[in-house]
């Protein structure tokens, strides 16, 4: 009987009590309005009657800081725990301190525990190798290509709001979708052998995403598909923030269009361009989801990562404690250069 | 006298809690394993008063997930597993609950399996099924090309030549594909002479392993393997065959007999078979496995989850399983006698006894393979072989280095 009653109106009864509590406490309060308000958020107002108002922000903040703590900061610390440890299992309990054998695993010639070649270097070494590649061409070629493209769908074109859409559109698709789309052009028997075929200017049809000599020129160039907009978007802001006068007084002048591009829109860009760099930097180190799905044949260094932790197929006994020397060693390369990043951004502003 | 009533209830209700256990059992189904042991479990559960949550998972999350929440002690009760040696330091010990000389009897075969590298007698899974590697063919494409199959007890290479001929007679883009893991390579592998292990020590790269490895190689060159198969995976990862063999890419599938059932579905415009495994100098090699029921050691309810298993592991169980989904039994008495395999496709059931034909051929001319399926870090080897051997297709490695990678890679891997 006594459940039945919990159960029934369990909730009703728990909104009753905190509204009459509000009611209670909001009995000096003037004003049919401002009334309703305080017996709705009473516990607010309470508790910066309690707190005042000066730690009242930290009690808003304490939730975030309790989620950031322990989906980012705990991660963080647990990574720097196995990178020093050994063993196939995530608890610490039932791992053994080994101090730098995982970075001699990562980085020597010889394994240290068989004695013989390390095979381990090479692959980590080449998924260094492959994603500087990556983001060499990735990020420059990205960032002029979105800059042009800013500009010209900046002027007076016709169907300018479609353009913009066109080019917008990739970045709203799923990065397995994208993939998925991709692959359907890209493979041996897909659109673009065929065509290439058919004009004869291959004999033979191509595997373009799996090629030694095609896959990072696919990769690049999806990758770059799929994002463009995204960072267009912010250029297109970046040169709408331009005070139109500026053009105005160069055009009175007879300053040429390429001149006010070089001598006008430029400078005044580039606090826009590098964050675009930064940004765009950041998130081709952390290439993943679409060269996952779409099965490039090279390895990057997130996925090199996420496989030698035993994440997919079976863990060994090392796997997870390499893996997270390697993202450590990652980390620390993102800190050299996001401090140069800052270093030349510095000199900008000084300039 | 109400007090009395009351206090007399409880007791009685606390007792009814303790002797009924809920447990939670993690599966995941080729086809309809899960809905069959969810359908036979009903009768245990009205016999004994327990209750069986079955969750129905993706195998993802039983090959990916399952170690990491037995670790961190969020494990389910039951599971449903594939990787049977490998997380042994996890399973209850079922011997005291059953009766080990019946389980003995008619899962000897496949209870080491489960255990421990050595010295280890202990019962801990019911083989749900076995599972064999094997090859489809497309019998339209040989009808079409005129070429003859060849017939039981022959080679990889008769077969090869054969596949050349339905390859340059239909100009397919290739004529044989097998899925990207060690475990389907293996088998072909055995029947060129490797023996994979010294004494329970695994040694891959042996003659036979050399020789087919550079066949192998060579079946990619000449292109009667297809470039969307092997060299199209990058590091370790898997790639399924079936959709080379489903779109008519390939004349030929190595896979094996979890695939029955996915074909008797999906392929409706052309004829299809399964035959003998191939042979060669080393024997006929398949690889054997399967998936298997285990109980955890965290579990609250020990007694209850043993009984379970030992539910189905009951001959008539077995038989019925077996049946309703399609699978070859992994009980010993039940392969003696032969199951009843009505209702389903006369493709499927033959299929079944050839694949069934092709363990016990494994078993005699190629044991490796038995040691080989139950090794436990063989999972680490299905990935660490198609890593290196794809790079000595595409050229980036010559083979004598792949194979000296594929040792060295293999040596750290596994060691402790």
């Amino acid at each position: 009987m006594s459940e039945n009653i919990l159960n029934f109106n369990y909730w009703y009864f728990v909104i009753f009590i905190y509204l009459f509590i509000g009611f209670l406490l909001s009995k000096g309060v003037i004003g049919n309005i401002s009334r309703l308000m305080s017996v709705i958020g009473w516990p607010i107002e309470l508790a910066q009657r309690l707190s005042g108002t000066k730690s009242l922000p930290y009690l808003f903040l304490f939730p975030n800081i309790l989620i950031f703590g322990l989906f980012t900061f705990l991660p963080l610390f647990m990574n720097f725990g196995f990178s020093v440890t050994d063993g196939e299992s995530i608890n610490f309990s039932s791992r053994d301190y080994s101090g730098s054998d995982n970075l001699s695993r990562i980085i020597l010639e010889t394994q240290i525990d068989t004695g013989i070649e390390n095979m381990e270097d090479d692959k980590f070494k080449a998924s260094i190798a492959d994603t500087f590649i990556f983001v060499l061409f990735q990020v420059p070629i990205m960032i002029v290509v979105a800059l042009i493209t800013a500009v010209v769908l900046n002027r007076e074109i016709v169907g300018r709001a479609f353009w913009r859409a066109v080019y917008f559109y990739p970045v709203m698709l799923s990065p397995v979708v994208v993939a998925f789309l991709w692959t359907l052009i890209l493979k041996r028997q897909g659109l673009l052998s065929q065509t290439l075929m058919e004009w004869n200017w291959i004999d033979q049809p191509i595997q373009w995403l799996t090629d030694p000599s095609w896959t990072m020129f696919w990769s690049v160039f999806i990758y770059t598909w799929a994002h463009l907009g995204f960072y267009m978007l912010i250029l297109l802001a970046g040169l709408q923030s331009i005070p139109k006068d500026l053009y105005e007084a160069a055009e009175m002048d007879g300053t040429s269009d390429q001149r006010a591009f070089w001598r006008i829109t430029l400078p005044l860009l580039m606090p826009i361009l590098l964050v675009v760099t930064v940004l765009s930097l950041i998130k081709a180190f952390q290439a993943f989801e679409e060269l996952f799905a779409l099965q490039v044949g090279w390895i990057s260094l997130v996925s090199y990562i996420f496989e030698t932790a035993g994440l997919r197929g079976q863990k060994t006994t090392f796997g997870l404690g390499i893996a997270a020397m390697a993202s450590l060693l990652v980390a620390l390369l993102l800190i050299l250069l996001s401090l140069l990043q800052f270093y030349l951004t510095r000199r900008q502003v000084k300039l | 006298m109400k007090r009395i009533l009351a206090i007399f209830l409880f007791v009685t209700s606390a007792s009814f809690t303790v002797n009924s256990a809920e447990l939670k059992f993690i599966c995941y189904q080729d086809i309809n394993e899960c809905d069959t042991i969810a359908d036979m479990a009903k009768s245990w559960e009205a016999s004994t008063g327990h209750t069986l949550n079955i969750e129905t998972v993706g195998y993802e999350v039983i090959r990916e997930q399952l170690e990491n929440q037995l670790e961190s002690g969020a494990a389910p009760d039951l599971a449903r597993v594939t990787n049977l040696g490998g997380l042994n330091k996890f399973y209850l010990d079922l011997k005291p609950y059953v009766d080990s000389s019946y389980w003995e009897a008619n899962y000897g075969a496949t209870l080491p399996w489960y255990r421990k590298p050595s010295g280890d007698d202990g019962i801990y899974g019911w083989q749900t099924q076995l599972t064999v590697t094997g090859p489809y063919v497309n019998v339209t494409m040989f009808e079409d090309a005129g070429v003859d199959m060849p017939e039981e007890g022959a080679t990889w290479d008769d077969w090869a030549e054969a596949l050349r001929q339905v390859k340059s007679e239909l100009g397919l883009t290739a004529g044989l594909a097998l899925d990207r893991t060690a475990h389907r390579w293996a088998g072909p592998a055995f029947s060129y002479g490797a023996k994979f292990h010294e004494n329970g020590t695994p040694i891959l790269v042996d003659e036979g392993f050399r020789k087919f490895s550079e066949v192998f190689v060579g079946w990619h060159e000449e292109g009667l393997m297809p470039a969307e198969g092997w060299p199209a995976g990058a590091g370790t990862s898997y790639r399924n065959a079936a959709p080379l063999f489903l779109d008519g890419t390939v004349a030929m599938h190595m896979s094996g007999s979890w695939m029955l059932g996915n074909y008797d579905t999906n392929i409706t415009d052309f004829e299809w078979k399964v035959v003998p495994i191939p042979c060669g100098p080393g024997g006929c090699g398949a690889m054997p496995g399967g998936s298997g029921i285990v109980a955890f050691k965290s579990t609250q309810h020990p007694e209850a989850a043993a009984s379970f298993i030992d539910f189905m592991s009951q001959t008539e169980n077995a038989e019925k399983f077996a049946a309703s989904t399609s699978n070859i039994t992994a009980h010993q008495g039940l392969q003696k006698s032969g199951i009843d395999y009505t209702g389903v496709s006369p493709n499927v059931a033959e299929g079944l006894a050839i694949f069934a034909a092709n363990a016990g051929k494994a078993a005699d001319t190629t044991p490796q393979a038995y040691w080989f399926q139950g090794y436990n870090k063989n999972f680490a080897i299905y990935g660490i072989v198609p890593d290196y051997i794809t790079k000595a297709i595409t050229g980036e490695m010559t083979l004598d280095e792949a194979l000296a990678a594929i040792d060295a890679d293999v040596a750290a891997k596994i060691a402790e």
